[in-house]
């Protein structure tokens, strides 16, 4: 039963590809590039079974922002993510490939590698064997907030704060779906595979693999739900990972595979994408050989309230509102200056929730003079490492967590 | 399904590099996954395109090594964030509040050119000894330069300057070919 849902499914992604590669665009390809004519290729067409733009712009709402179309990726800026639980409408918007419309009926998780059973289940086998677990989480792309670096780095073009989000997840615990496999010794990576297709039968597909002690926290899901409603398809209907804390590509959306290997996954994704350099290099040079895999989130916190030169009244205390979170660890203070990172001042921190979720911040500010006032935001985590000025340089432009300023206009 | 066809159809259209020795093949290959605007949006280093273009091989780009050496270079020449060679003390930027470096500076000249090493273009001292005597000379050089084009120094092309005023360009063409 299992083998045949899963061979039904390969065979059908396998025809799927292939017709997409002799759809005609890329026949001609090679010949006519190789002689460089001013005649250019036809263009191609997003190809059936995937989901159109407009049908995901329309889940979202209207402060997002699009940085691209092909592929569609979209943030809001800071000041529409004030709220301490992420609505799935301002929830960022980024794929690797092309979002696919996936039956649930037809959808299998395999379990495979280092195991000592091979198993798979569908998604109601999943619900029925396996306690469910509802937890807020942070996911934030890797290359959240590129656009503050000097020199532009190569990549997704995210605004300021970027491109991430805290909604709630429900699902089951990799941890228990991992024991039920059983690993072998030697277990040291799990890899997740999605069914996100790419453009062509040659594009390479994304896998991405996080150490077994990550994938083992009780933190990190197979989730089916976001905010109690069943994922959008551009959030990875039907069945998603969510490693909450760490950058957005360990989370694989459409996850169908997760395979325990016993070292890191070398594709692509893993070797040429989503690293930094060991030890930094010169702004705009190219990545040194030496390079490490890009996991948790450093600590980073943004402004959400009030917005970007908003105007207050002289008279009115300001109430600076925004959200604190870091990828390990927990965060241990935030701070404020309203004077250019000169002094800084407390802020008061909501208590701890979920461990992997963001914290909302508050502080109450009477103006001292008329004119623009600035407020910078500082983060701390329980280690002692706080949010820099200005992020290292790196080639790919990832970790972006410079202090965020917000101004505000001061008037009688 | 059919207004994503059209619209994608019309973005696309749009979705073009600059002309250039290779330009064509270059945005034939990458535009199969994604917009052109991923290279338009960054200008980099010629060392980052290098990791780019492995980078984009491995994600599964159909392309041949000397496809891939025809991309790096186009990608290097027009896509750039590298600076113009550090000025030589007698070239033109030394020159200061010199007239003839602010129009050289004012319509672009400069990106290409300097006076005694080859940029994009060839040095302006070159050009000199090249029509030194030559009848002629200013009036097809001053032509060349407002229409643009290429062949006489190699297959790159210098962008037209349809825009440059017609004293402007003719004092600048003298002065070039006044160059020893
Ligand atoms: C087989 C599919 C494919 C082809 C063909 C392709 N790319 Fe990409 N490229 C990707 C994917 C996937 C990404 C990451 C997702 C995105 O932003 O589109 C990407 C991203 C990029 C980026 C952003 C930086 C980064 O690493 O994410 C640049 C620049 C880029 N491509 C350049 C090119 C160039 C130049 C070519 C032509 C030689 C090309 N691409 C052809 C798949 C492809
Ligand atoms: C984008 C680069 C670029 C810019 C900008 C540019 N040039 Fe050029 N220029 C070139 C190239 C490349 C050549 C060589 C063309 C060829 O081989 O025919 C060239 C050639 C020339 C020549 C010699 C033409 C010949 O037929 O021998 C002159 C003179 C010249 N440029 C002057 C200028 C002036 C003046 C400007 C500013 C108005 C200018 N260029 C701007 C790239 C440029």
């Amino acid at each position: 039963m299992d083998e045949t849902r899963r061979s039904s499914r390969r065979s059908s992604r396998r025809t799927f590809l292939s017709g997409v590669a002799g759809a005609g665009a890329y026949a001609l390809l090679g010949e006519a590039a190789a002689q460089d004519k001013p005649a250019a290729a036809p263009v191609p067409a997003a190809p059936p079974g995937t989901v159109t733009n407009e049908a995901i712009k329309s889940g979202k709402d209207a402060s997002m922002q699009y940085h691209s179309e092909r592929p569609l990726t979209g943030s809001v800026p800071a000041h529409q993510h004030d709220f301490d639980v992420t609505p799935t409408d301002r929830m960022f918007v980024r794929n690797n490939l092309l979002t696919p419309d996936i039956d649930v009926a037809q959808h299998r998780l395999a379990v495979k590698g280092l195991v000592d059973k091979e198993v798979s289940f569908s998604l109601d086998e999943l619900k029925k064997n396996f306690p469910a677990v509802t937890l807020q989480g942070m996911l934030e792309c890797a290359g959240s907030g590129r656009t503050n670096y000097l020199p532009t780095a190569s990549g997704t073009p995210w605004g300021q704060t970027g491109g991430m989000g805290c909604p709630k997840w429900t699902g089951v615990r990799v941890a228990d779906v991992l024991k039920a496999a059983g690993m072998k010794s030697g277990a040291a990576h799990v890899a997740g595979q999605g069914g996100d297709p790419g453009m062509i039968a040659t594009a390479a597909p994304v896998i991405r693999s996080v150490p077994i002690a990550k994938a083992m926290d009780e933190n990190t899901l197979l989730a089916w739900d976001m905010n109690g409603a069943p994922l959008p398809k551009i959030h990875g209907y039907p069945l998603r990972l969510v490693v909450p804390g760490w950058v957005g590509s360990a989370s694989t959306k459409w996850v169908h595979t997760l395979t325990v290997l016993d070292a890191p996954f070398k594709g692509t994704y893993m070797t040429s994408s989503y690293v930094t350099p060991k030890w930094s290099v010169e702004p705009g040079q190219k990545m040194p050989a030496d390079t490490v895999s890009s996991e948790a989130w450093p600590v980073k916190s943004m402004i959400t309230f009030p917005a970007p030169n908003a105007r207050v009244k002289g008279s009115d205390r300001v109430t600076v509102r925004g959200r604190a979170w870091v990828g390990e660890d927990s965060i241990n203070r935030v701070e404020i200056s309203v004077d250019e990172g000169i002094t800084w001042q407390r802020a008061r921190l909501a208590s701890r929730g979920d461990r992997y979720a963001w914290r909302t911040f508050t502080f109450d500010y009477q103006p001292q003079r008329l004119g623009y006032l600035t407020f910078l935001a500082r983060a701390w985590d329980d280690r002692g490492n706080a949010q820099p000025m200005v992020s290292g340089w790196n080639p790919l432009g990832y970790f972006w967590n410079g202090v965020h300023r917000v101004g505000v206009m001061v008037e009688a | 399904m059919l207004g994503f066809f059209c619209q994608a159809g019309l973005a696309q259209d749009a979705d073009k590099l600059t002309s250039g020795p290779g330009s064509t093949l270059t945005e034939n290959k990458c535009k199969i996954c994604h917009e052109l605007q991923h290279i338009r949006r960054t200008p980099l280093s010629r060392g980052e395109w290098a990791d780019n273009l492995k980078n984009m091989r491995e994600r599964g780009t159909p392309m041949t090594d000397g496809e891939l050496a025809t991309i790096l270079d186009y990608l290097s020449a027009y896509y750039s964030r590298d600076p113009a060679p550090p000025a030589a003390p007698d070239s033109l930027s030394s020159a200061g509040s010199d007239p003839i470096a602010k129009l050289l500076e004012a319509h672009a000249c400069s990106g290409c050119h300097t006076l005694d090493k080859r940029v994009v273009g060839p040095s302006f001292r070159e050009v000199a000894q090249r029509y030194a005597g030559e009848a002629g000379a200013a009036a097809r050089l001053a032509a060349k330069v407002r229409s643009g084009g290429q062949g006489a120094w190699g297959q790159v092309p210098m962008p037209p300057a349809a825009g440059i005023p017609a004293a402007d360009l003719a004092t600048l063409i003298g002065w070039v070919l006044a160059q020893k």
